[in-house]
């Protein structure tokens, strides 16, 4: 049945509200899990708090192995739903920005909201220069077209890129996160033990 | 750790080796029984003959004719440009660009009205688009195009004018001579009533 409005079970109309209810669960994940604080965000850099990856992992395994189930009772149509195409340049550049506007600033995009949701002040900074930083791209988006679309590689999957199930992929994806949970809890536990300015527990 | 944790992570890991054991689903597009029955309930999917001859003559670039009678009885004849697929070949991957083809119109001919109308559903249950039946088949071009029929002198003129464009339909396609018309006779205006349609289809 699903995916909902290219199905046109529902319209397109609905697009707004559907954001808007999403947006507001994801908000709200984001703050229960402590992302509105920057010293949890910045954690996963210095090896105090893994938190962003644990919550993201299981986010993302979670949605991978939901939908492949979701997919195999026919309640949703995975050849419909949209799949980011991949330009592979400015992915990569875009990741080591967005990587380097984390550590430097502490948040990424979603979580400086949740920030500024409960008023903190270096959140409203952050979202601040978001903004501005938008703007800028958005004008001088000519100048740098050629970057951005290079090395295109079309809407793909990992698994169609190596000829794997997407079965498998989400399999090894799975033990992939399940061996990084454990991994960084161990990290944490080494790191925590020296120090001694801050106490998370 | 926490076992809570433990407990979580035992199960993703449960469903997540399930994936690779349940059998691969089909992700096969199928059109909704609702919308099939509406579809097969209106005439819309039909074309007559005189339409396809008129497409024909007229070179139209988005007309894809797709024969489903056997190739023996293709290869004795077919109209201009068909294409042959056996009706019984229609869902092998070989054929399928054929029909999905964007902004042309795939029309399906037989003998009769009955393959062609099999293969629409087929086709239509394969979830394509813009595919339509010559009313009548090969039997009805054979009857209306080939060998045209005069119409009553008491004839409206339309089906005088339906007659002479079958005529020099005929001659496109059999190459034999073009008469003029019969002035005579197309010319008498003994039209008592109008008849309010053209002739289309009925075969």
């Amino acid at each position: 049945m699903g995916p909902l409005i290219p199905q046109e079970i529902i319209t397109g109309q609905w697009d707004f509200v559907i954001a808007l209810l999403i947006g507001g669960a994801f908000g709200f994940i984001l703050e229960s899990s402590g992302f509105s604080s920057s010293r949890n965000i910045a954690g996963v850099f210095y090896g105090y708090n893994f938190v962003v990856l644990r919550v993201f992992f299981t986010a993302m395994i979670v949605a991978m192995v939901g939908l492949l189930y979701f997919s195999y009772f026919g309640w949703i149509d995975l050849d419909l739903v949209f799949v980011l195409p991949t330009y592979l340049n400015s992915m990569l550049f875009g990741g080591f920005l967005m990587g380097l506007g984390f550590v430097i600033g502490g948040f990424c995009p979603g979580t400086s909201y949740t920030a500024v949701a409960i008023g903190k002040i270096d959140g409203i900074v952050f979202a601040t220069g978001f903004l501005i930083g938008v703007f800028i791209f958005a004008e001088g988006f000519p100048f740098y077209e050629g970057f951005y679309t290079a090395n295109d590689l079309g809407s793909i999957t990992i698994g169609e890129m190596f000829g794997v199930s997407n079965e498998l992929v989400a399999f090894l994806f799975v033990m992939m996160a399940i061996v990084a949970f454990y991994v960084t809890w161990l990290i944490e536990k080494r790191v925590r033990k020296n120090m001694t300015e801050y106490k998370f527990e | 750790m926490n076992k809570n944790y433990l407990v979580l992570a035992i199960l993703m890991i449960l469903l997540a080796v399930g994936l690779l054991l349940v059998p691969e689903r089909q992700n096969y597009q199928q059109i909704e029984p609702e919308k099939l029955m509406w579809d097969i309930t209106q005439t819309s999917r039909f074309v007559t003959v005189d339409q396809v001859a008129q497409m024909i003559i007229e070179g139209d670039p988005t007309l894809e004719l797709i024969d489903i009678r056997p190739v023996a009885d293709f290869e004795t004849f077919s109209l201009t440009n068909a294409i042959n697929i056996p009706l019984d070949s229609l869902m092998k991957p070989d054929y399928q660009d054929y029909l999905g083809i964007e902004d042309m119109n795939v029309v399906f001919y037989g003998n009769s009205d009955i393959n062609a109308d099999q293969a629409w559903v087929i086709a239509k249950r394969m979830g394509y688009n813009s595919i339509y039946v010559m009313q009548g088949g090969l039997n009805c071009w054979i009857r209306k195009i080939i060998q045209p029929v005069e119409p009553d002198e008491s004839a409206s003129q339309e089906e005088f004018d339906l007659y002479q464009f079958r005529k020099g339909a005929c001659a496109f396609f059999t190459g034999t001579k073009v008469e003029a018309p019969d002035a005579g006779k197309t010319g008498i205006k003994v039209v008592k009533r109008k008849k309010g349609t053209a002739v289309a289809g009925g075969c």
